[in-house]
Formats: structure tokens, C-alpha cells, sequence
């Protein structure tokens, strides 16, 4: 009895074993069977998702801290319309939040692209009105549920706290992201950082290791705030009082090159920037500073005694007859008001402003010699400010088709060369202290992973010795005395010179209508500024003397005030051991 | 005296002890039964390890997430106070308690020792140093099977790749 109950419980188990047999068996076969290749392929295009980590944009700070650009947390507004459960209650509720039509918006629900289950309905909402929809939401959540469905997801998006301040400088961002002129531009790969992309696992019991994005880095620049703010107001008031189209100022350390305000005009709010179309017909208008070639007239000046006194051509001493007119390479060079000013030495040269004067120096420096120190000074070609779009001018030299023997004599007052105003102080940096030329430059430092890296002084060469320089610096400040500039400043000894040139046209030169300049440094024993105003257009009266120097001396005034630069006496007071 | 030619035949008995069929089916079922039991425990172990090592990995991520959130919202703050102490704003502000733009002639400079002009400062708000995000230890990843491959698996060898003088 027992025999048999055995040989059942064999056969139950053999049975059984086998069964397990098959089980295992057809298990191995599904495993790699064709179609188990095919789900496996399909689970694995679902195992994981693609994602994309964007660092959060570095923020620009003026030198002293203040933000100039950062960002601020904006809303996507978006209705998962699965699980939209009115879609009339949501299109009519963010309609009164946002401003928007309720209308287009139940329209878009109920008629969505094909296969689409999420809908954005309004992006870049303001966090305030992201909030008062949210606390809707949780209301009718309590109540009825009605605007279930309702998704919010906050991204960053650039702010500018500031407005239009400073914002040929700033330049912005769009909202891919992408930086346009200015800082934004030239430091739009530092700023935007590096994105990362990692595959998420699906699978809920998969934790990933999120990645650590380092965010962009954030620059400390030249520009202080307040300085920029007032010449901003300045050259408001200057294009309103003078009637000028347009006009730039640019107020710099000649000693290391930092740029401590830039205004150009017009401004824009950087927080509106689609509106650049309507404010720019073209790129170079957005900083004419650095994008914007002219002809600079007198201001040139400088250069070319520079070149004269280094070369040997002439000594400040030097005289000569102007008899208001010299004939070169076919045509008549006359002086600004075409009269003859008789016996001048060469600080009359520049206090007078008399292009027959450095037009005979010039010529008399030869074309090899002249052109060579403005090469060294380096007219026509690009600074290397870091500022998006910079222009390089243009010099004509021997050897261009378009180059003649005059324009020898008319590019040493500024005629016939085009260079840009960032160009020109870089060049006369060279003169105010010593004879090294700075790189103008509005990086101040970078700071990244809580490391700050400053950005050293550049040197741009010595183009003249630092005996002509001293000298032309004191004829310089000289003229203006005798000449009792406008742009002189009570208690400061200032050196400049203006600039007045004709606007040339496919024709020759327009008549009445001039860009006024000036360009100016102190203290003179002690440089710590350089101005350079350009007003274009005058209609106020079209001289330099009149317009732009004026409201050079304003900006001196306002920059002695902020910089905290006491008057010359008071200085060698405290020089006093 | 005759021994008579005797064939002896030695006979051994053998003992043999044979246990009871029941005895054995007892000892192979609770053998069985035995690992059984062990290896529940080991699934039950792994399962509880596991679940855990999930349920601690999404921790971190949410908590990774808020931190994001954290710094977005604290961007936000920021630029929200730079707005409210904006130039214009505080010329505003100002000019509405009184004060005035001064002139460089009602300036007066006093001297004072030892005092020296500010500098531009790196800015005191620039970002710390930040801690990268938490890493997520293999502990809470690996499953038992990549925990015993890595213990069975040699140590990674060091040494010179093609260097040559």
C-alpha cells in the first residue's frame, strides 16, 4: 500500500518537474526569441530620456556690485488636455489673469495640432501673475475642480534691473537664450555656461545621479553705475539743448584702459528688446562707440602733433606764417573760418585748430613717416575692446586705389580717415600718462566657482616717447587755457582739443551740418578720466567749441564728483610732506 | 591423534542500520525547506534594500530639485531688489526726502590718515563657492548582482602606458 502511494507521489513530482522543465524551457525561448528582441529594442527607447540641463545665465555687475543683468524665475502656462476637465472654466480664467482673449484660448483647446496632449498656452508670465492664477487654482481645486489640468513650470528668463541704463553696453538676450551686441555677445559663451545632457531612466526605482550644471559665469565690469547713469542724462540733455541727431560719450581711465561709462544713443529697455527694430535701422547704431566709424575732424589733431613733435618735424617752439591756405597735391588746404592767422607756434596750432598748420606738418613729415605713426596709434585698425561689433575705420594709406597726395595733407585735420571714438582714446591714451597706449576694455572680472579672475591692464605700445608725450600734454592743456575753452574745469587743469568735421556724402561733404567732438583727459598731472563726446548734427550751432566741449566739461564735472578726485590745490596739498 | 580435515566456513554477520523511508523524506523537506526559507530571506532582504535604495534616491532628487528651485527663486529676489535700488529709483527716493544733486564747488575735501579710496570690490554678493549636487552613493543604485560582480571582479591595475624615453 505504501509502494504505491509512493510510486503516485513519484509520478505527481515527475510530472510536476517536468512541467517545471517547460516552464524554465519556454522561458529561455521567449527570452531569445525574435520577438523578444523587438521588445527589448522598445524598451529600451522608453528605458531612458533625453535631457537637456541648462545653466543658469552668469549675472554682469557694474564695479561696484550693483546687478546690471540678471535673472528672474518666469512662468509657462500650459493645460494638459487629457486631463483638462473644463476647458471653458481654464480658457476664461487665465484669459482675465493674463489679459488674454478667452476665446483663442478655448479655441486652442479644442482644437489642438494632431497628437498633441500638452498645450502652452502663455510662456515668460510674470511670477505675480503665475501666483494670482495658481491661487485660483487651488481654490476651484477645493471647490469643483474645474481647472484641473492647469500647469505651471517656472523657468529663468534675463532681467535687467536697471531699464535702458547702460544698455549700449549691456546689449541683451533673446529668449533662446542667445546674447545680441555688447557684453552679451562678446562674453555669450562665458555667460551662458555649458548645457548638460543626461539620460533619465524611466524606471521609478532608478534614481540618477543629477548633474552638477556650473552655472554661467558671472562678470564684474568697468562701469560704474552712477557715473553711467549721469552721462547718460548729460547727453540727454546735450542732444536736447545742442539739437543733435545722435551722440555718444565715453569716459575712460587712460592709465589702465577700464571704460567707466559708455552712453550712446539711442537707448533701449533691455527688458523690451524685441522692440530693437524699431529703435535701430542697423547694427552699428546699437554703440556707436565702438560700431561706428566717422570723421573726426580736429580731434585728430593730436595725433598728428604727436607724430610731428616725436619725429622731429617740429618743436613746440617752432613758428611759422599761415597764410590760411597751402596747395597740396592739386588742392587748397584752407583753415576753418578760410583767413590767414599769421605767425603761430604750435600750441597756436592746436588752440587755433588750424589745418594748414598741421596739414604743412604733416606733408612736410613725409607720407611714410605720418602714416607709420598712425599705424603705431593704430588708426584703422580694430582696438580689441571687448564689446560686440567694434569697427575698424578705415585709413587710406599709399598704394590704395583711392589714396591721392592730398589726402596726406587732409587726413592730419581729420578728413578723408574714419575711425571710431574707442579708437581715438585708445590712441591718445598714449599721451596723457607716459607714452604706453591702453586697450580699452569693460571686463573688469569674471567670477567663476566662487573664484574671482581680474582682468590685467593691456598695453597697445608706446607710439611716441615719453618726452613728446609730456610735452604735447602740456601744449594741449596750454591751448585750452589761452583759448579759455568751455570745456575747462574751475580747479582742474584739463588738456583736450575739440573736433568739428564736415559729414561727407556721395558727393563731397554736406553743407551746415557737422559732427562735433571733443576729446579731453585730466587732471593733467594726474590723469584719471578721458572723455570723448560726439555729437552728430548740431543744429544749436555746428562747432565743437560750442557744443561739444561744454558738455565735455559737465562730464568732467559729474566724473570729478563721483571719483572722488579732489581739486589740483588740494591734491598737491596732501602731496605735501 | 588424527585431526580430522575440517573446512571451516567463517561466517560474518553485517549490521546494517537502515533509517526509516519517512526519516530521510523528512531530512530532504526540511533541507529544502531550509533554503527555502534562506532564500526568501535573501529576496526579502534585497527587496526591503532596494526599495529603500529607491525611495532614498528620489529623496535626493527631490531635494536636488529644490535646491534648483531655491536658487531660481533667490535669482529672482535678487533682481527684484536690484529693481528697487535702481538709479532711478533711488533718485526718486531722494529727491523726495530732500536731498540734492551737489556741485563740485560745495565740495570739501578734509584729509584724513590712514583713510584710503575704495576700491572696486569683487562683489560681496559674488556666488560662493557651491557644493556640487549630492551624489547619489552606488550603495542606492547597485543592485545585489553588480554588488557581487564588483567584489568578484579584480582591482583595476596600474602602470605606465607606452612612456618611453
Amino acid at each position: 500500500m505504501r509502494q504505491q502511494y509512493a510510486w503516485r507521489s513519484l509520478a505527481l513530482a515527475g510530472i510536476l518537474g517536468f512541467v517545471g522543465i517547460l516552464i524554465i524551457l519556454q522561458t529561455f525561448r521567449i527570452q531569445n526569441s525574435p520577438e523578444a528582441a523587438v521588445f527589448r529594442a522598445q524598451a529600451a527607447a522608453y528605458a531612458n530620456v533625453l535631457q537637456t540641463y541648462y545653466p543658469e545665465r552668469g549675472d554682469i555687475y557694474d564695479r561696484n556690485g550693483h546687478l546690471l543683468a540678471g535673472n528672474k524665475t518666469v512662468y509657462e502656462i500650459g493645460v494638459d488636455l487629457q486631463t483638462a476637465a473644463d476647458k471653458h472654466a481654464i480658457a476664461l480664467a487665465v484669459g482675465v489673469e493674463l489679459g488674454l482673449n478667452p476665446d483663442d484660448l478655448y479655441n486652442q483647446m479644442t482644437n489642438p495640432p494632431a497628437g498633441l496632449q500638452y498645450l502652452v498656452l502663455a510662456d515668460y508670465v510674470d511670477a505675480d501673475k503665475a501666483a494670482a492664477l495658481q491661487q485660483l487654482k487651488a481654490t476651484t481645486d477645493a471647490q469643483n475642480n474645474s481647472l484641473a489640468g492647469l500647469e505651471f513650470k517656472p523657468h529663468p528668463q534675463r532681467s535687467y534691473p536697471e531699464g535702458s541704463l547702460a544698455s549700449n553696453v549691456l546689449g541683451f538676450v533673446n529668449r533662446e537664450g542667445r546674447g545680441y551686441f555688447g557684453v552679451e555677445e562678446k562674453y555669450n559663451n562665458l555667460l551662458a555656461g555649458n548645457p548638460v545632457q543626461v539620460r533619465v531612466p524611466t524606471d521609478p526605482n532608478k534614481a540618477f545621479d543629477i548633474p552638477h550644471v556650473p552655472n554661467g559665469t558671472t562678470l564684474v565690469l568697468t562701469i560704474d553705475r552712477d557715473l553711467q547713469a549721469a552721462v547718460e542724462q548729460i547727453l540727454d540733455d546735450s542732444l536736447s539743448k545742442y539739437g543733435a541727431a545722435n551722440g555718444t560719450i565715453v569716459v575712460m581711465n587712460p592709465r589702465n584702459g577700464e571704460i567707466l561709462a559708455l552712453a550712446s544713443s539711442p537707448q533701449m529697455d533691455l527688458n523690451q528688446f524685441w522692440n530693437y527694430g524699431s529703435i535701430y535701422h542697423n547694427a552699428s547704431e546699437f554703440d556707436r562707440a565702438v560700431s561706428m566709424p566717422y570723421e573726426p575732424g580736429s580731434v585728430i589733431k593730436i595725433l598728428t602733433m604727436a607724430a610731428a613733435l616725436d619725429s622731429g618735424t617740429t618743436t613746440p617752439n617752432s613758428t611759422y606764417l599761415d597764410t590760411g591756405a597751402l596747395l597740396v597735391g592739386g588742392a587748397t588746404i584752407r583753415n576753418w573760418n578760410d583767413q590767414a592767422w599769421g605767425v603761430q607756434d604750435m600750441t597756436g596750432c592746436l588752440e587755433n585748430s588750424l589745418n594748414v598748420c598741421l596739414a604743412m606738418l604733416s606733408t612736410k613729415m613725409g607720407a611714410q613717416t605720418f602714416y607709420g605713426y598712425m599705424n603705431r596709434f593704430g588708426i584703422g585698425h580694430l582696438t580689441g575692446v571687448d564689446l560686440a561689433g567694434e569697427a575698424a575705420g578705415r585709413l587710406k594709406v599709399p598704394g590704395d586705389a583711392d589714396w591721392y597726395p592730398v589726402d596726406l595733407a587732409t587726413n592730419a585735420f581729420g578728413q578723408g580717415v574714419s575711425v571710431t571714438p574707442i579708437q581715438l582714446m585708445m590712441a591718445a591714451s598714449a599721451v596723457p600718462d607716459g607714452s604706453r597706449m591702453v586697450t580699452p576694455h569693460i571686463l573688469y572680472a569674471m567670477v567663476r566657482d566662487g573664484r574671482q579672475y581680474s582682468v590685467p591692464t593691456q598695453y597697445a605700445g608706446s607710439p611716441i616717447s615719453a618726452s613728446t608725450a609730456q610735452t604735447l600734454n602740456q601744449m594741449l592743456a596750454v591751448s585750452l587755457e589761452r583759448e579759455a575753452s568751455s570745456a575747462l574745469v574751475p580747479g582742474y587743469r584739463i588738456a583736450g582739443k575739440t573736433g568739428t568735421a564736415q559729414i561727407p556724402d556721395a558727393y563731397g561733404y554736406e553743407d551746415g551740418v557737422t559732427n562735433a567732438s571733443f576729446l579731453g583727459w585730466g587732471p593733467v598731472d594726474d590723469p584719471q578720466f578721458m572723455i570723448y563726446v560726439w555729437l552728430e548734427k548740431p543744429t544749436a550751432s555746428i562747432w565743437g567749441s560750442d557744443t561739444a566741449a561744454p558738455t565735455f566739461a559737465q562730464v568732467a564735472q559729474k566724473t570729478i564728483l563721483l571719483l572722488n578726485i579732489p581739486p589740483d590745490s588740494v591734491r598737491k596739498e596732501i602731496a605735501k610732506p | 591423534m588424527n585431526i580430522p580435515n575440517v573446512n571451516y566456513t567463517v561466517h560474518y554477520v553485517v549490521h546494517a542500520y537502515r533509517q526509516a523511508p519517512w526519516r530521510i523524506q523528512r531530512q530532504w523537506i526540511g533541507t529544502f525547506m531550509l533554503m527555502v526559507l534562506g532564500l526568501a530571506m535573501v529576496a526579502s532582504l534585497y527587496l526591503d534594500v532596494t526599495a529603500q535604495a529607491a525611495l532614498t534616491g528620489r529623496t535626493i532628487q527631490d531635494l536636488s530639485y529644490e535646491i534648483n528651485a531655491g536658487q531660481q527663486a533667490n535669482a529672482s529676489l535678487q533682481t527684484k531688489l536690484s529693481e528697487l535700488t535702481s538709479t532711478h529709483v533711488m533718485e526718486q527716493r531722494a529727491a523726495a526726502l530732500g536731498y540734492q544733486p551737489i556741485s563740485a564747488t560745495r565740495i570739501q575735501y578734509v584729509l584724513v590718515p590712514g583713510y584710503s579710496a575704495p576700491k572696486p570690490a569683487i562683489l560681496a554678493a559674488a556666488p560662493a563657492l557651491k557644493p556640487s549636487a549630492p551624489s547619489v552613493l552606488p550603495e542606492y543604485t547597485e543592485s545585489l548582482i553588480d554588488w557581487f560582480d564588483q567584489r568578484l571582479s579584480p582591482p583595476p591595475t596600474t602602470g605606465l602606458i607606452g612612456s618611453s624615453q
